[in-house]
């Protein structure tokens, strides 16, 4: 997964666990930047009465840096509040939720957001934002897309913001990649699958029908990079205060303490696949400043080592640089520095020398109309992924191919990338996901609801 | 889009208004300059106990930051703060070194004595 339940202690906390981050030129408003940071993963759409909500005690930051640094220079703060109108009932709705203040809605969250100048402390910029409901069913909610509409609310100076569930947009094969690698389309070449199946198949998304809770936020351009660097960094955190009490006698927990970071997302699929299972959790409570700790990871990736053994004689070049001990300087540019201007025709973002993970985003290219490609800057669309994240970006194919040593011509031309690491895919594309992204903010689907949903 | 449910507390709200990074950070930078005058109120303000630091975040950013080395009598003020529990953590009864929890701060002691009372309280 991009990067849900990736490390062991948060994959015991979903409410604080982030999945996917994603920042883009938003298409339809190209002065603007838009970030979503997406939590709670998995979110089965039936899952009810008490359905998916954000934590009243999780601090979600979005932090953008903008002079290279790898610390936050503006950090978007959300803070949410829990409401029960009706204790006695033990429904989420008491019949259909037509307005965001429908008298049968029994629960309901509210949000605040405050920004932060670096390390600073907030300034409360909105309060009493509403959430929309979960997506019940239609009889619960009739015309959900008039609530995630009403729900999405402009806060002034150009800033409009959207918090509750959507669907989710991460398309990706577990069921395979999980059984230890075994990608459908070429599981005949995967040295246990041969054993077990005589023809290749199709990819399965395991995320499809399934929601998440976002956090979007949609600001000026202005507002965020610096006029001499366009290049951003973005990166997601969630915090709780450091000590938790059961309070047995009023039945809930208590908290305390300064807030601590518990989780930490940037680039997909780093924690999840590049970092080892133990330094998941000191990874998730560090910030990118601070990854120099990991940068050998990057540079020898396992899971490129893995997949010679994985599918043998099916990547000979990629097991020899492996051998070769080589660093993957093309591994580190893309998760922790940036690319350079000379790598790409037309195309740098680069954020400085620091090794961090951060989605770096150049904010002076614009969305792509005519080369649109879900492989983003591997297939010629600067629009895409590695610079920033969209929806619609097929990550997963994309950084596959990438550890296959498919970008590693980048930084030594010499290199012959094998004819799988051209090919290497789990199977899917932006058809496998049912509710696709919008054109519009917030971008992501409407969430799937419960009734035709329910398994 | 809904204007309805949010409350804003901008005073730069105007649509039309060209936002650019100071003027979205302009005020966190007044609120931090206030955050920095409560604690040195409660700094002099305070009797001594025995080696501290403090840690109030309230609202730090990412908690990438190192509890700021404070007077031992920094943390008196929150007598008049503490709307929640105190939670204690004796981290090492040996030493003495103890943390202490309130609203959304965090104080250090280290003193062996009281260490030792809180864990003769449990025998």
């Amino acid at each position: 997964m991009s990067s849900h339940r990736e490390a062991p202690e948060i994959s015991k906390d979903p409410v604080a666990d982030s999945t996917d981050l994603y920042a883009f030129v938003s298409p339809d408003k190209p002065g603007t930047v838009t970030l979503i940071a997406n939590y709670i993963p998995l979110q089965e759409p039936s899952g009810g009465p008490n359905f998916y909500e954000f934590g009243d005690d999780v601090r979600y930051e979005i932090h953008i840096d903008n002079n290279g640094d790898s610390r936050a220079d503006i950090s978007f703060q959300f803070r949410f509040t829990t409401e029960v109108v009706t204790p006695e009932t033990f429904l989420y709705n008491t019949g259909p939720i037509t307005s965001l203040s429908s008298p049968n809605w029994n629960r309901r969250q509210s949000y605040s957001v405050s920004v932060a100048s670096g390390n600073g402390p907030g300034r409360n910029i909105a309060s009493g934002l509403t959430c929309p409901p979960c997506n019940i069913g239609p009889l619960s909610t009739p015309d959900y897309a008039a609530l995630a509409a009403a729900a999405t609310h402009d806060i002034g100076s150009g800033i409009t913001v959207f918090a509750g569930q959507r669907a989710e947009a991460f398309y990706v094969d577990l069921g395979s990649i999980f059984d230890l690698g075994n990608l459908r389309p070429f599981q005949t070449a995967n040295v246990f699958g041969k054993t077990v199946f005589n023809k290749n198949a199709p990819g399965v998304n395991a995320t499809n029908h399934l929601n998440v809770h976002s956090i979007a936020i949609q600001v000026p351009i202005t507002a965020l990079a610096r006029t001499s660097k366009p290049v951003i960094g973005v990166w997601t955190t969630a915090s709780r205060q450091r000590v938790r009490f059961w309070d047995a006698d009023h039945g809930k927990n208590v908290d305390s303490g300064p807030f601590r970071q518990v989780s930490r997302l940037a680039n997909p699929m780093v924690n999840e696949v590049l970092i080892p299972m133990g330094k998941k959790d000191q990874w998730n409570s560090l910030p990118p400043a601070d990854d120099k700790l990991f940068a050998s990871y990057f540079a020898s990736p396992g899971f490129s080592g893995l997949l010679p053994t994985l599918y043998p004689e099916v990547f000979p070049n990629l097991n020899a640089l492996n051998k070769s001990g080589k660093p993957r300087a093309d591994i580190e540019a893309i998760f922790l520095t940036g690319l350079p201007t000379g790598i790409v025709p037309g195309f740098t973002n680069l954020t400085g020398p620091i090794q961090a993970d951060m989605l770096r985003l150049n904010t002076s290219i614009p969305p792509a109309t005519s080369k649109l490609s879900t492989l983003g800057v591997v297939g010629g669309d600067l629009a895409g992924f590695p610079n920033g994240r969209r929806p619609i970006d097929d990550v997963v194919t994309i950084e596959l191919r990438a550890l296959a040593g498919l970008t590693y011509p980048l930084v030594d031309k010499t290199f012959t990338p094998d004819a799988a690491a051209k090919a290497v895919t789990d199977g899917l594309d932006g058809t496998s996901v049912a509710n696709p992204p919008a054109g519009h903010f917030p971008y992501l689907g409407t969430p799937y609801d419960g009734y035709r949903n329910p398994s | 889009m809904s204007h309805q449910d949010a409350k804003r507390t901008s005073d730069a709200d105007s649509p039309s208004r060209r936002l650019t990074r100071r003027s979205l950070l302009q005020g966190a930078a007044t609120a931090g300059a206030a955050g920095l005058a409560v604690t040195a109120m409660g700094a002099a303000a305070s009797p001594a106990l025995a080696a501290t630091s403090r840690s109030s975040a309230p609202e730090q950013s990412a908690a990438e930051q190192p509890a700021p080395k404070q007077p031992a009598s920094a943390q008196s003020q929150d007598h008049h703060e503490h709307a929640g529990p105190i939670m204690v953590h004796v981290r090492d009864a040996r030493t003495g070194n103890i943390e202490v929890f309130s609203g959304t701060s965090q104080t250090q002691l280290r003193d062996k004595d009281l260490a030792a009372r809180i864990a003769r309280a449990l025998a």
